[in-house]
């Protein structure tokens, strides 16, 4: 039996039937006469401000990877040509557009409507990809937002310029057109509305990652990301972020720890590994090990203070993808290495696990340099782990247990 | 047969280290490497700079893998180690385009590992519908040219980027006559030959090199008027973004009964198809070139480009009877794209068969034996 215990929220309990209402929503948006568009990269906001059930592309591979169905679809979509070292979130899609088109029955909940407008909204230039696939398999109208990642802080205006004007001249006359209706620019205020003080309350949660022990973990926070995005705007989102704050509050009063006893803080760099999440805290329980922070889960709008609700939504909203944070400027490393560094600081960590995806480079180059330039200047210790967000054949356990015990036992040689 | 200018582009194309480092030495000019595709090499030689398209080792990747997972493509690996073997530090910096997630994540490395001052990097746009799209190029190219102003002291001018353009057309149309020629003249000369030819215009300056080629088209006249050129099934071949195809693999597929007739592969057509406009606006004839569709590019975020029916038009020019996909192994952009194409080559019933290429060398038998079976399909010895 393991020395530690781990002890669940009954918060994050709620969520699943939050996103699964979500999903369903969407499955069943036709019958209600609803348009539906399938939409990667952050610019969902502006078909659910059109009343469009939307789709966004790496929420529907985390969710169809925490259901369980993303094997099916990748193989279905192997069956279909798609090659095995591609990106699992592309391919997934091609496997819910093959089923889709040759009537391969899969799970329920994670069907799929054709939609009525693809947006390639391209943080990624494999997010592009995913688009022109679907483009050549559906002949589904694509309307795209390249949104470059900044290099340098000089890039970052430059971008927002950029990325605002897209969504003014493409994006915007595309919903228009599409659902036959002006744009609704006070419904984008209301979303932004309700995402500012959801993440402000998310932000006073991860307040708690501080403490040690610490009452919750970065798992914990993973599985509580949709409110705080794709869920946008939705009525259960303030709630869902109040429930657990004070669920937090309760604990550190208590002084209830997410796992007990704390015996290593790490930093978790990349994806989270959806269809994975038992498998890892269970690893890392044994090992005594608690993953607190990482570079991903912080980019949904870390700083929700400055979302402008008075003025144009437009720009308010593409001012959080540059100049407040967000997705485009906190997946660089040049821009990152500085925050991460506090990071080390503020949340007490005691080592880094780089989780470095085979099938998605978004993060990887560059994790064997963060490693020793955190070493040097904070003296401490970090492996790369490989794997994949949602595919099993991509991940063996029995190699990322025996890295991880390499690190817990590195962390304790360190701190003597 | 009299073949010094071919040998020469062999030689260079064998050890581009060994001929830039000299070429520096004689020069005392600067030399700034490309990675790797779409980047308009005429700014930066505009500036009195030698642009390089950065090229895969010729070694396997080593202490590369302390910085990049084997699971990248071969010119990331390859170029990262060779960075870090010091057997670069000839050149004076680097541009590198957004074409793909490697490509993003290089300029890090380079900053953590690198002494280099000029670490250029450029968001090229995708290919959407939108006016902001084309004026946000357009002030990519401005901001290469500001960068390029600084990295040489040198103003670049309107006119200095005319005459640079002419000089690339000139290399461009003298690359496409080699290729009319082995066209009309099919096994006339070998894919590795053309390869390396291409190869070499990559790594020298445009002036010496059209020279070179010119010398090289000479060779080849005499040699079709001396005849017995080799004959095969006709084939093409296509991809290899970015990355050098193993002459090893071109010399066996024309060693088993089939002879390449064309390509649309980086060091290959791809790399001179689709000359600028030379005309008083020359960022806007580069926007034009960029935003064409030719040739098809899936790092470009094209959703309308059609590759396959490229690629068959390129067959039917060339009487061509099937064709050869190379795949790099690791590059999304193509292993995304590939599937749409390989279902349109067997509607349109061509013969297609795909080779995986790494950088590390592959196992030649069995790729020998696959091109056999492929050989015999279609209808070959």
């Amino acid at each position: 039996m393991s020395e530690y215990k781990l002890n669940r929220l009954e918060t994050t309990k709620l969520i699943g039937n939050i996103v699964d209402k979500h999903w369903a929503s969407l499955r069943h948006a036709k019958e209600n006469g609803e348009k539906v568009a399938w939409c990667s990269g952050p610019v969902f906001a502006f078909p659910y401000a059109m009343d469009m059930k939307c789709h966004f592309m790496a929420g529907y591979s985390s969710y169809a990877g925490g259901r369980g169905a993303a094997q099916q679809l990748l193989e279905i979509a192997e069956e279909d040509g798609e090659l095995i070292d591609s990106c699992s979130y592309h391919k997934l899609h091609m496997g819910m557009a093959a089923a889709m088109r040759k009537n391969i029955p899969v799970r329920k909940d994670v069907i799929l409507p054709l939609p009525d407008l693809l947006i390639s909204g391209r943080l990624c230039p494999e997010m592009s990809h995913y688009a022109e696939g679907l483009y050549r398999k559906m002949g589904v109208r694509v309307t795209g937002v390249d949104v470059p990642p900044p290099h340098q802080k000089s890039e970052i205006k430059y971008f927002e310029k950029y990325v605002e004007r897209q969504i003014r001249e493409s994006l915007i006359p595309a919903l228009e057109d599409v659902c036959g209706k002006p744009f609704n620019y006070d419904r984008l205020t209301e979303i932004l509305i309700t995402l500012k003080e959801t993440a402000i309350l998310r932000n006073e949660c991860w307040e708690y990652l501080k403490l040690k022990p610490s009452p919750w973990t970065l798992w914990d926070y993973g599985v509580s990301i949709a409110p705080v995005f794709y869920l946008m705007g939705s009525p259960e989102a303030v709630p869902y972020y109040n429930k657990l704050k004070a669920e937090l509050a309760d604990r550190a009063a208590k002084k209830i720890a997410a796992l007990e006893p704390e015996k290593s803080r790490v930093y978790w760099d990349g994806w989270l590994p959806w269809a994975f999440l038992g498998k890892f805290s269970r690893i890392m329980c044994k090992l005594g090990m608690v993953p607190l922070v990482g570079r991903y889960p912080w980019e949904f709008f870390p700083h929700p203070e400055t979302i402008d609700t008075e003025g144009d939504p437009v720009v308010s909203f593409v001012k959080q993808v540059y100049s407040n944070g967000g997705q485009a400027k906190d997946n660089m490393p040049s821009l990152n290495l500085p925050v991460i560094q506090n990071w080390i600081e503020d949340y007490n960590i005691d080592g880094l696990i780089m989780f470095s995806s085979k099938s998605c480079r978004m993060w990887n180059l560059g994790h064997n340099d963060f490693i020793a330039a955190i070493e040097r200047q904070n003296g401490i210790p970090g492996v790369v782990i490989e794997g994949d967000m949602v595919d099993t054949r991509m991940n063996s356990f029995a190699q990322i247990e025996t890295r991880l015990e390499a690190l817990a036992e590195m962390i304790e040689a360190r701190k003597g | 047969m009299k073949q010094r200018a071919l040998n020469q582009c062999m030689e260079i194309s064998g050890d581009p280290y060994g001929y830039l480092k000299k070429w520096k030495q004689n020069n005392n000019k600067k030399i700034i490497s490309c990675f790797a595709m779409n980047i308009p090499e005429e700014i930066i030689h505009a500036a009195g700079l030698l642009p390089v398209i950065a090229w895969r080792s010729n070694e396997s990747v080593s202490i590369g893998h302390s910085r990049v997972a084997s699971f990248n493509c071969g010119l990331t690996r390859s170029f990262i180690d060779d960075v870090l073997k010091e057997k670069l530090n000839f050149l004076d910096g680097v541009v590198i385009n957004r074409m793909c997630l490697q490509a993003q994540g290089i300029p890090f490395i380079l900053e953590q590992n690198t002494k280099w001052a000029n670490i250029i990097y450029m968001s090229l746009p995708a290919l959407y519908d939108s006016d902001c799209i084309h004026d946000f190029f357009k002030s990519e190219l401005d901001r290469l040219i500001i960068a390029m102003e600084k990295c040489s002291g040198n103003k670049i001018t309107t006119e200095k980027i005319i005459n640079s353009i002419e000089i690339y057309n000139h290399n461009r149309k003298l690359l496409s006559d080699i290729y009319e020629i082995r066209r009309n003249n099919i096994g006339i000369i070998s894919a590795r030959e053309i390869l390396s030819i291409v190869h070499s215009s990559m790594i020298m300056p445009k002036e010496e090199n059209n020279k070179l080629l010119l010398e090289v088209i000479e060779e080849l006249n005499l040699k079709v008027a001396e005849g017995n050129p080799k004959s095969g099934i006709p084939v093409v071949i296509y991809g290899s973004l970015c990355q050098t195809p193993h002459p090893e693999l071109l010399d066996l597929i024309e060693n088993i009964g089939m002879v390449v007739v064309d390509d649309d592969i980086f060091i290959g057509s791809r790399y001179f198809v689709n000359s600028l406009n030379v005309s008083d606006n020359p960022i806007e004839s580069m926007a034009n070139r960029y935003f064409s569709h030719i040739p098809p590019c899936p790092t470009k975020g094209d959703y309308k480009s059609n590759w396959s029916a490229y690629i068959s038009d390129i067959m039917n020019k060339n009487k061509a009877k099937a064709v050869i996909t190379l795949m790099i192994k690791y590059c999304p952009p193509h292993m995304c794209a590939y599937p749409d194409d390989q279902i349109t080559f067997e509607k349109k019933g061509i013969p297609e068969i795909m080779l995986e290429v790494e950088h590390e060398i592959i196992s030649l038998e069995q790729v020998r034996t696959r091109l056999q079976s492929f050989v015999e399909i279609i209808g070959g010895i």
